[in-house]
This record gives C-alpha cells, sequence and structure tokens, in this order.
C-alpha cells in the first residue's frame, strides 16, 4: 500500500507543520498538532506494513519533555508561583524554582517532539528516489552518495545494537567508556566491508556506466562563475548607494547559476520513468494546509490569535482555546485520512 | 558464451594464485553450478566473468577470457553489466534505494533508457518474478525470499544474456530456497537464459543443473562438464548422490526422484532403535525449561505459549520457516528479550531479572553473524577477552592473583583452540580468517567459559562441507561432555547427522516436537533426501545407513 502523495505535498504539509509548530507556545494546540503529527505516522507506518506502534516516538518524546522541563526549571527561576528555594548562593541550582519555568521547559520539549516527528513522518512516507530528486540532476552522484548514506545509517545502528549483544553475551557489562571500545572495531570494519559490498554491487549493475554527454569542464566553470557574480553583487551591495546595483547582481548572478545547473543537469545521462501527478489526496491536504493559513494568518475578525502568543510568565494560567484555530489545526492530520482512503 | 583460456589469476600480496590454468567452455543456455570448498576460488571464477576482478580486486590475470562476445578485462565492470547479471551472496548488501519498484528501476534510470521503456521492462520484470504485488512494498518490509527475488529482477531488468549467482540461497529457509531456485529454473528454461550459480548446498540445487564445475582447493584442479560424471569423481557430493556411490546405482541419480526406482530395490533390514540414539529416557534434570512463554515484540505476538526443554548431552535442533520466532526464542533465553508471559529456568532457576551478562556464564550464545563477536588482534586474545570479562564478573570464579589468572586463563584458551583445530591460528587476526574459521573462533570464544546450555543460531551459514563436517563433530563432542545444546538451523542434513531431537517452530507455537526421524518424516519441508528414499529404514543420513548396511 502506497503512502505517496505528491512529493510536493508533502513537502509543503511538512514546512506547513514546522511553521503551525513554531508559531505557538500554546500547550492545547500544541497537542493537538502532536496529536495529528502521531497519528500521520501510525497511517505511514502500516501502509508501509511496518506494523503501527508509535511507543518508542512517545518515549522519546516523554523522555524530551521531562529533560528540557528539568533544564529549564534549573536554570530559569523566573514566574511567580515558586514551589521550592535553594539558597542563591548554590552556583547554578540556586533560587527559586518555579511552577512557569516547569511548564515552559515542557512546552520547549514538546516542541522539539513535534519537529522530531514531522521529521520523522516526512522520512517514513518519502521514498528515497524523491529524495533523490529533489538534488538537482547536475549533482546525481552526490545524491546518490547520500541516499547510501541515509540507508545506511540505520543499518549501522542495527548493526552496532547486534555487537554491543554480543559482547554483552561475552560477560561484557558496558559500565565504563574502556568497554565500549570492543564495539568499535567491528563496526568500523563491519561498515568498511559493507560499503565495498555495495561498490561492487553498484559497479556490477552498471552505476554511472554512461558517460556525459559532454564535457564537465565548461559547466562546472559556468557554475563557479555564476557564483562569483552573486558573490561580486553581495560585496557591490555592502557600499553605501550601491544596493540598487549590488541586488540586480545578485538576481543575475543566481538566473545564471540557476541556468548553469539546468545546463550542467541536462549534461547527466540518466532519466526519471515516474512522472508525479497531483491527484484528488494531495487536493485534500493542500486545502487542509490552505485553512491553515488562513486560520494562522488571515485577518478574520472572529478567529482570537492572541491565544496562539500564550505565554506561562509572569504567572501560569489556563491558556484560551479557538476554537477556529483548533479545528483547522487538525489540517495537519489529513495525510493520515488519504492514506486511509486509498487503503481501503 | 564462456570461453577461458588458460587463465591465471592472483591478487594482490597473495602468495600463490586464486586460480590456475583455468580453460572453460560454457555454451549458451547453459544451468551451471560451481562447486567446491571454501578458498577453492569460486567467486573469484565468477568474479573474472564480469570483470569485477581483476577491475575492482586487482591483481594479476593471464590468460584469454570471453564472455557474451566481449573481453571483461578490456571492458569495465560496468560494461559488462549490460550483458551480464550478477547477484551476490546477502540482497542487502546491494540495495541502494528503499522500495521494490525503485530498487528494480535504478540500473535502467543510470543507463538513460527512455521512461516508457523503462516502465514495460519494469511491468515485465517484477512479472516474471512474481514481485507485481509487492512493487509498493519497502525493501525492509520483505522476506529474505523475496528480497533475494528483487535483487534478481534488479539485475534481469537489464535484459542480461548471462546471469551469475553467487550462493543466492545461503541465507533463506529451505521454501524461499526452493522458490529462488525455481524462478532461476524458469528464467533458463523459459528466456533461455544462461546460469552459472555458486553454492555448498548441493542437495538444493543438483536437480536443476545441466552442467558442473568443480575446483578443487589445490589450485589448478577443476573438474568441468555433466554432472554425473564430475560427481562420481569427487567427495563432495549430496546424500544421494553418496549413497547412489556406495551402492552403485547406475546412472548415478542426483535427485531424489532419480533415486526413488533403486530405493524400492534395495534391500534394507528391518528398523531398530540401535541406530537412532533415545536419549530422553535416561536423562537427569533438564539444563532447561521453557514454560508457556510469550514474547512480543511492540505489539506483536511472537512466540505465543513456547514449552520447550534441553537436557544435558543433548543436541536439540529447532527449525522452523523464516519469521516463525526461532531468534527470538534464543534470544529471550539468554536475556536480550524480555518475556511477558511464562517463565524461563535455567538449572532450576527462573532467569527473570537477570541480565544478559550474568545468564552468560551459564548460557553460550552464537549469533547469526559471528564478526559481531570478532575484535581483538589476535584469535588468542578474543578468548582471552571472555575469560577475563567472566574473571571480573561479581558472582564469578575469582582467582587468587593475576598472575595465576592471566596462567590459567592462557592454559584453558590454548587448550579450546588445539580442540579447535586451531592452534597454529593462535596469533592469526580474526577477520583475515575464512568464514569458517571465523565462525570457529567466535564459537572458541563464547565456549572457552565451558557454559552449560549452547546456543547455535544458523552456525552453518556460508560454511563449506568441510568446515561443516568439523563443526558437527566439535557439537558432538560437547555433547558427549554433557553440554545442551539448541541449535537453530534450515540445514536438514546437519540435523540430520547430529540432532538427538527435533522441534518444530511454526508461528510462535511449537507444532511438533520428538526423535528427529519422527518429526521430520512428518515435515515435507524438512525431510532429509535418506529419509525420502528409505522412510521405513530409521535412517536419517547416508553414512547411518551405510553402516547398517555393513552391519548386516
Amino acid at each position: 500500500m502506497s503512502t505517496q502523495l505528491h512529493t510536493w505535498t508533502w513537502l509543503t504539509w511538512l514546512a506547513a507543520t514546522l511553521v503551525a509548530i513554531s508559531v505557538t507556545r500554546n500547550l492545547f494546540y500544541l497537542t493537538l498538532i502532536l496529536l495529528c503529527l502521531l497519528v500521520v505516522y501510525s497511517f505511514i507506518e502500516d501502509a508501509n506494513q511496518r506494523g503501527a506502534y508509535p511507543f518508542s516516538l512517545l518515549r522519546f518524546g516523554i523522555l524530551v519533555s521531562v529533560l528540557s522541563m528539568l533544564f529549564n526549571m534549573l536554570i530559569s527561576h523566573f514566574g511567580e508561583t515558586v514551589f521550592l528555594t535553594l539558597p542563591e548562593e548554590w552556583p547554578l541550582i540556586g533560587g527559586p524554582y518555579t511552577l512557569e519555568a516547569l511548564v515552559y521547559g515542557l512546552t520547549n520539549g514538546l516542541v522539539l517532539f513535534g519537529i522530531l516527528i514531522a521529521f520523522t513522518d516526512f522520512n517514513q512516507a518519502m521514498p528515497v528516489r524523491m529524495l533523490i530528486r529533489l538534488i538537482p540532476r547536475a549533482f546525481f552522484p552526490v545524491a546518490v552518495v547520500i541516499s547510501i548514506a541515509v540507508t545506511f545509517v540505520p543499518t549501522t545502528i542495527r548493526q552496532f545494537y547486534q555487537i554491543k549483544e554480543a559482547q554483552m553475551l561475552r560477560g561484557q557489562r558496558m559500565k565504563s567508556l574502556r568497554d565500549w571500545l570492543p564495539l568499535v572495531m567491528p563496526l568500523l570494519v563491519g561498515g568498511l566491508e559493507r560499503a565495498l559490498q555495495l561498490s561492487e554491487a553498484m559497479t556490477a549493475r552498471g552505476f554511472a556506466s554512461a558517460a556525459p554527454k559532454g564535457g564537465n569542464t565548461a559547466h562546472r566553470l559556468a557554475m563557479v562563475v555564476s557564483m562569483l557574480w552573486v558573490m561580486a553583487g553581495w560585496v557591490v551591495s555592502t557600499r553605501a548607494g550601491w544596493e540598487t546595483l549590488g541586488l540586480g547582481l545578485i538576481l543575475a548572478g543566481a538566473l545564471a547559476l540557476l541556468a548553469a545547473l539546468w545546463w550542467a543537469g541536462r549534461q547527466v545521462p540518466r532519466t526519471n520513468y515516474l512522472k508525479e501527478k497531483l491527484r484528488t489526496g494531495d487536493a485534500i491536504v493542500l486545502m487542509g494546509i490552505v485553512v491553515i493559513g488562513l486560520a494562522l494568518y488571515f485577518p478574520f475578525e472572529w478567529i482570537d490569535r492572541s491565544s496562539l502568543y500564550y505565554s506561562v510568565y509572569p504567572l501560569l494560567q489556563w491558556p484560551d482555546f479557538d476554537p477556529w484555530i483548533g479545528t483547522a489545526l487538525l489540517g495537519l492530520g489529513l495525510p493520515a485520512y488519504v492514506i486511509g482512503l486509498r487503503k481501503r | 558464451m564462456i570461453s577461458f583460456q588458460d587463465v591465471t589469476f592472483t591478487y594482490p600480496g597473495a602468495s600463490y594464485p586464486a586460480l590456475q590454468s583455468i580453460n572453460l567452455e560454457i555454451p549458451a543456455g547453459s544451468f551451471v553450478l560451481v562447486m567446491g570448498l571454501s578458498g577453492s576460488g569460486k567467486s573469484t571464477l565468477l568474479r573474472c566473468m564480469n570483470g569485477l576482478v581483476p577491475h575492482f580486486s586487482g591483481g594479476t590475470l593471464s590468460g584469454t577470457i570471453r564472455v557474451a562476445e566481449m573481453d571483461p578485462v578490456d571492458a569495465s565492470p560496468q560494461v559488462m553489466s549490460r550483458k551480464i547479471g550478477f547477484v551476490f551472496q546477502d540482497p542487502e548488501a546491494q540495495f541502494v534505494l528503499d522500495r521494490v519498484e525503485d530498487e528494480v528501476a535504478f540500473a535502467l534510470e543510470n543507463l538513460a533508457l527512455p521512461p516508457a521503456e523503462i516502465r514495460t521492462r519494469l511491468d515485465a520484470t517484477l512479472g516474471l518474478l512474481g514481485l507485481t504485488a509487492l512493487r509498493e512494498r519497502r525493501l525492509d518490509t520483505l522476506s529474505g525470499g523475496e528480497r533475494q527475488r528483487v535483487a534478481l529482477a534488479a539485475v534481469m531488468a537489464l535484459n542480461p544474456s548471462l546471469l551469475i549467482l553467487d550462493e543466492p540461497t545461503s541465507q533463506l529457509d529451505p521454501e524461499a530456497a526452493e522458490t529462488v531456485l525455481q524462478t532461476l529454473v524458469r528464467l533458463n528454461r523459459d528466456l533461455g537464459l544462461t546460469i552459472l550459480l555458486a553454492e555448498h548446498r548441493l542437495e538444493r540445487v543438483l536437480p536443476f543443473v545441466d552442467r558442473l564445475i568443480y575446483l578443487d582447493s589445490e589450485p589448478g584442479r577443476m573438474l568441468v562438464g555433466d554432472p554425473r560424471q564430475v560427481l562420481a569423481e569427487v567427495d563432495l557430493v549430496s546424500p544421494v548422490v553418496a549413497l547412489g556411490k556406495y551402492l552403485g546405482w547406475q546412472p548415478l541419480p542426483l535427485t531424489v526422484q532419480e533415486a526413488l526406482p533403486f530405493a524400492q530395490l534395495a534391500q534394507l533390514p528391518e528398523s531398530s532403535d540401535v541406530l537412532i540414539s533415545d536419549i530422553q529416557a535416561t536423562l537427569p534434570e533438564p539444563v532447561l525449561r521453557i514454560v508457556d512463554l510469550h514474547v512480543f515484540y511492540g505489539p506483536k505476538p511472537i512466540l505465543k505459549g513456547v514449552n520447550l526443554s534441553a537436557q544435558g548431552g543433548e543436541v536439540l535442533a529447532l527449525m522452523g520457516p523464516n519469521g516463525a520466532g526461532k531468534t527470538t526464542l534464543l534470544r529471550s533465553l539468554i536475556g536480550l528479550m524480555k518475556p511477558e508471559v511464562g517463565e524461563i529456568l535455567l538449572l532450576g532457576e527462573s532467569i527473570a531479572g537477570k541480565n544478559t551478562a550474568d545468564l552468560a556464564r551459564l548460557v553460550g550464545y552464537l549469533p547469526q553473524d559471528p564478526n559481531a563477536l570478532l575484535f581483538a588482534d589476535r584469535v588468542l586474545d578474543e578468548l582471552l577477552y571472555t575469560l577475563h570479562s567472566r574473571a571480573h564478573q561479581p558472582h564469578g570464579h575469582r582467582q587468587n592473583s593475576s598472575a595465576d589468572t592471566d596462567t590459567s586463563n592462557a592454559e584453558k584458551a590454548a587448550v579450546m583452540l588445539a580442540q579447535m583445530g586451531m592452534a597454529d591460528l593462535a596469533e592469526a587476526y580474526p577477520r583475515d580468517l575464512s568464514v569458517g574459521q571465523r565462525q570457529r573462533v567466535a564459537l572458541a570464544a563464547i565456549m572457552v567459559a565451558q557454559p552449560r546450555l549452547l546456543l547455535l543460531d544458523e552456525p552453518t551459514r556460508g560454511l563449506d562441507a568441510a568446515a561443516k563436517q568439523r563443526l558437527a563433530d566439535l557439537l558432538q563432542t560437547w555433547r558427549d561432555d554433557g553440554h545442551a545444546i539448541i541449535l537453530v538451523t534450515h540445514d536438514v542434513e546437519l540435523v540430520a547427522r547430529l540432532a538427538d531431537r527435533v522441534a518444530i517452530l511454526e508461528d510462535g507455537v511449537i507444532s511438533a516436537q520428538g526423535k528427529p526421524v519422527e518429526v521430520l518424516a512428518a515435515s515435507p519441508v524438512f525431510m532429509p533426501q535418506v529419509l525420502q528414499l528409505f522412510p521405513d529404514a530409521g535412517c536419517l543420513t547416508p553414512q547411518q545407513l551405510i553402516n547398517r548396511l555393513r552391519s548386516t
């Protein structure tokens, strides 16, 4: 079962999510956003046939939130609701401990957790080849290296745990740093062996067998000249009275750089067999994002945006909740609806 | 299709050639098995055909090679890839992308083929290999057999005229291996594709091949030709062929089907229990008892009420399809996974609350990949490290002084290496050794602590017949010394040779357990060849049958 929305739909969804998370510190809205992201995660995992259980993510979220709470409580002594006071002369940790600092830390932890799930959802939903396509074709070999690195990370983590377990099987307790040293060598050697195997397999499958159509030098030169042009524009723009000229040079240089990239990309002999199409599901998700944008930024009289800018300081109070904004934010869960619809 | 004329190849820094004076002619449309012991040059020979040797490996090559009307030495492996598909042992090690369809299309996109042609080839290839339903699946959600078929599809999409496979079924259970081999047979018969396949488990492959290349461990000695002719001259054979050679069956049968008419005419004495050990009746309190074990992975139940025991002086073989929960069961026994329900009793005591390092005093566990254990500069140090770890445990046996401990440990390690037949490798760098030798070093590093219970997860993966025989001998010795051994394996012939008891784990439950001859006879997938031929003889291996014939 595919989790595929259009690449640009997922990118727009990711951007909208990050904006929504960063624009508010209201615990009600943050909780709504997190719920939407977790539901999307479950549907993506289900569609990927890996079983939907966001427990490890939730565990990590709780850990981040608790650490953030404790850290903020220790270093920030603002707020009026004091529940503990340590002697002021104690360095770093001395002073009043407030409920407001605790809740503010919790809010920051939830924001960090939200960003993590948003990127996790995006990574799980997007096939690696779609990520490669986002990189200009001129840099295709670099894109492949990045894709290999992306797929290499989980394998290396898995291998790390295998080695750790293997050493425990020999009675090693992994208490001090010295106990972890036996992990390094097998991990390093194993990683190198896998890299060699992969490069051998890619060679045997003809990777980079089609020669570039033209010479590399000309388009590389064009890219370097374009970048120098942009830099020259920036230098010129720093002189008083030459700002407009500088800006013009920067724009022209940027255009030249884009043209050079396009030209270089055409020299790379590679095709894409799959053309993405915008479908009804994409329209649903994009409309949801438009509604969120309107709710957050369009000056509707009936929307109370002050609830977005809630602050726990100086005295902790329940945040306000605007039902229009709350309903609009539920739009971040629409990818789950679309994935569920396709599965049915 | 393939021509080698007086080809000799030496790896950089090697003192002797990996291939010597190889002369070979393989016609188009052949299905060829390349066999030989580890280190005989099978992989080197295969890699010469697409130019990975010498382009990728370096080294010195002399002689002439022509494959699909090209010279792989002059052309690069990239160019050869348009005519030659190469599938490696571990499919995971060759994947670049993360979805089935994308992985298969990757090489086609690199060749800059028009999108319409890529789509056509993609549909045809996925259909040919039965992967159409899986085309949008992520690779990490596929079974081992499915992944190997994806690896096959990725090279088949390039429309090769020659397909080379280096031990493609070594990591698969019998059913998955059969699926992959049947796919190869279809490609060979329907498309006329020439196939070269290196494989250790001959009984799996012999039914399908029409030509055989045998590479001897002694460089320069090679046999090529009709499988019957070649197998008649070598010792490395499948159980059916071994029986056929001993009993003088002509023409020499390669498969159970071919051997059945001979078997029906053979006069065998009545079955008795003499040859099949019945250890159960005389055994004391079990070393291990598992009671109603339930283990979950996230929300998913893996083990659903397993009841099992293992006795000292017994080899218990645990078999079952991939994903049945065999590895999970072993991991639970050493404390790497915690059961939700049920109890594991080791020497009568529950292991609940004990950590892996504590349990390792009594339980030795050899994981599937022995490389994970090896990190030291010398083989000897690997063993000393285990002994050193044990000496520092709170409940471990403590020595009087550091010097005494060092001397005692060195003696123990030396004795173990001698027992494993590796005394001359004590100073060797472990990762420079062959697969079989590495596995023995890992096993020695576990066994040097003398655990009462030994758990082995797929110990014969990638081992040749000689290494497998050495392993079986070792396990027999340890069993006779009173160790309990649990062996998870797909290797039916090893189980036939070694096991005192067999348990089948299917979908998280023990579906059958008992004497090997009874359990294996009831399972068509796991039935050894000898039992297929002589179901009433009560024998599982050619040697048992031959011994019985000799005794009468």
